[in-house]
């Protein structure tokens, strides 16, 4: 991860990025060492752009009505989220500290200091990774749990079927895992799939 | 009964349908209930959402699509959320621009014939345009083309557009269409750049609309308050139903720059029922925007709630099958409208499921959710 960080400004459409918001961002992430790869306006092409600059992080201003647009980027890419920093005018510590609780986005008060820019876009940054790990561990729990319940209900049909012991049948599969190159979890499903065609 | 918080924080969103808690704060329904409605004008849904979840805002005018989208975590973290009433039925429409109806698209069924004819000729796709991913404008968006014939993600090219920008948008030729809340479809007829190929009543007669969301917490730590507020609201819709000057007196204060901030042309004739397509057809149309109905309208009926998860499941932004009832049964604070509505004087329903047939015959009764999500022929599950 040494790599600079890619990011994408998004601006209203119709108005320059020019404000003084902005140019306090600009200078911030020029600081920070970020590498601001392009600075958009939020229109019906954003998608499209994002999906060609694939960026670390957005940047928007929560008060534009270009929010919904990059809600539909964020619903498209569901399975490869990012990062969403906002601008608000709410400087109210507890609606940022609930509004990064709910991994919805970050939050940055407008009129923020450049040298401030970049502990809290790291902030955000490091807030939204351990979610990421936290929901991808979750998935693979989840996973694993389905696999065990396919391996177990494998395990019972050889017991019932064939008068094996559990700790027989778990051997079968694994030996015929290793033969076939299969993970157990495959196998097992491959016993039921034959279990339901035959009956 | 102490009410735990006087001022309460609504947001809405500049479109006809606002009209409800804009004109419970104007008229002083609010004060009559002990509270004070603080309107709060936002520019997106999404922003709407995130005030919600942060506190900002104590309760909006909502999507219903947007609601059970965050309730299900489409989009962004899951959070429990609650819909305290519906606002209202009907009012919206899908727009064709002008180039497409003078090519002869003024309808689905013309529409559909069009793009057949154009299939191989041009590679270009039709980009349609609805507000917000998970919302009732993209539902209905979906489901009339798909009614049509005309996958919805496959055949045209879906995007997100805010309501004040469709017009322009349309005018630019970034689009051959839209779907969005009034006054948007109306004004489109009145600059003369697009026509209305159908009214989202004509999808389904007397559908939902519009909510007042707001996120669990909220309500069960102020559920005077809530109560208080459903009770204003009510009161609000059922003055603005009442008469056509009542209706006028409405477009005049919601017209005007901190509201809708457009010209009252573009809100009231709509408002009173009369359509104009733009393509030569005018008339009265039998399910117009409505507030109140005799409460029909407020009440938040479960099956209204699951059909909008029917339609996520539908088009793959859910990936298997809620507890369709007991997630409307935890959104939908039953109870508590019940109590408000009595203080309103406002009669409730027995049921909680409704019946109704939309446009491609289906009947939707709220009775096997799940059987109905898989029952579409055009659809995008996986």
């Amino acid at each position: 991860m040494s790599r600079h960080l890619r990011i994408v400004l998004v601006h209203p459409p119709h108005e320059s990025d020019a404000s003084l918001r902005a140019a306090a961002l600009h200078a911030g992430l020029m600081e920070a060492c970020y590498d601001l790869v392009a600075s958009l306006p939020a229109d019906f092409h954003l998608p499209e752009e994002i999906a060609r600059l694939q960026p670390d992080m957005i940047i928007v201003d929560a008060e534009s009505d270009a929010r919904d647009v990059l809600e539909h980027i964020v619903v498209a890419t569901r399975d490869e989220r990012r990062p969403i920093v906002m601008f608000t005018e709410d400087d109210k510590q507890s609606s940022m500290d609930a509004a990064m609780e709910a991994g919805v986005s970050a939050y940055i008060v407008a009129g923020l200091k450049p040298e401030r820019i970049k502990p809290v876009l790291s902030v955000a940054l490091a807030r939204f990774r351990k979610e990421q790990k936290l929901l991808d561990e979750l998935q693979d729990t989840k996973l694993k749990l389905a696999e065990r319940k396919v391996v177990d209900r494998a395990k019972g049909l050889l017991m019932s079927r064939h008068g094996m012991t559990e700790d027989q049948a778990y051997q079968r599969l694994r030996t015929m895992a290793m033969n076939k190159k299969l993970k157990l979890a495959e196998i097992a499903q491959r016993i039921l799939d034959v279990e339901d065609l035959l009956g | 009964m102490q009410i735990e918080k006087k001022t309460v924080n609504i947001g809405f969103n500049p479109l006809t349908d606002c009209a409800p808690v804009v004109m419970a704060a104007m008229l002083g329904f609010d004060e009559k209930h002990g509270i004070r409605i603080a309107l709060s004008r936002e520019t997106s849904w999404a922003g709407v959402r995130d005030k919600l979840m942060t506190g900002e805002l104590d309760a909006a005018h909502a999507l219903y699509g947007l609601v059970y989208g965050t309730q299900l975590g489409i989009g962004a973290q899951p959070r429990d959320m609650a819909v305290l009433m519906n606002l209202n039925r009907n009012g919206q429409a899908i727009t064709l621009s002008r180039r497409l109806a003078e090519q002869g698209a003024t309808d689905g069924a013309s529409l559909a014939a069009l793009m057949a004819r154009n299939v191989d000729e041009n590679s270009r796709q039709y980009v349609f345009a609805q507000t917000f991913p998970t919302g009732t404008h993209a539902m209905w968006l979906y489901y009339w083309l798909a009614a049509h014939g005309i996958h919805p993600m496959k055949d045209v090219r879906a995007i997100t557009v805010p309501p004040s920008q469709m017009v322009y948008n349309l005018v630019e030729g970034h689009m051959d269409g839209f779907c969005a809340g009034d006054p948007w479809g109306h004004q489109a007829v009145l600059d003369g750049v697009g026509v209305t190929a159908t009214t989202s009543q004509q999808i389904w007669p007397d559908h939902p609309e519009k909510v007042l969301g707001a996120s669990l917490e909220f309500v069960r730590a102020h559920p005077n308050t809530c109560r208080a507020l459903v009770a204003a609201v009510l009161e609000a819709g059922r003055w603005i139903d009442a008469s056509d000057e009542n209706r006028r007196a409405t477009a005049e204060i919601i017209a005007a720059v901190p509201y809708i901030n457009t010209g009252k042309a573009a809100i009231l004739p709509r408002m009173l029922g009369r359509y104009d397509d733009g393509a030569g057809h005018a008339w009265r149309d039998e399910h117009p925007m409505c507030f109140h109905q005799g409460g029909q309208a407020n009440y938040p009926w479960l099956s209204d709630g699951m059909w909008f998860m029917t339609q996520f499941r539908r088009w793959g932004l859910l990936k298997d099958d809620p507890d369709y009832l007991a997630v409307a049964q935890s959104v939908t604070q039953l109870r508590l409208y019940r109590e408000a509505a009595e203080m309103a004087g406002v009669a409730v329903p027995a049921e909680v499921l409704r019946s109704s047939t939309l446009v491609d015959g289906h009947v939707w009764d709220g009775t096997d959710p799940e059987a109905y999500a898989a029952s579409f022929p055009v659809h995008m599950r996986n």
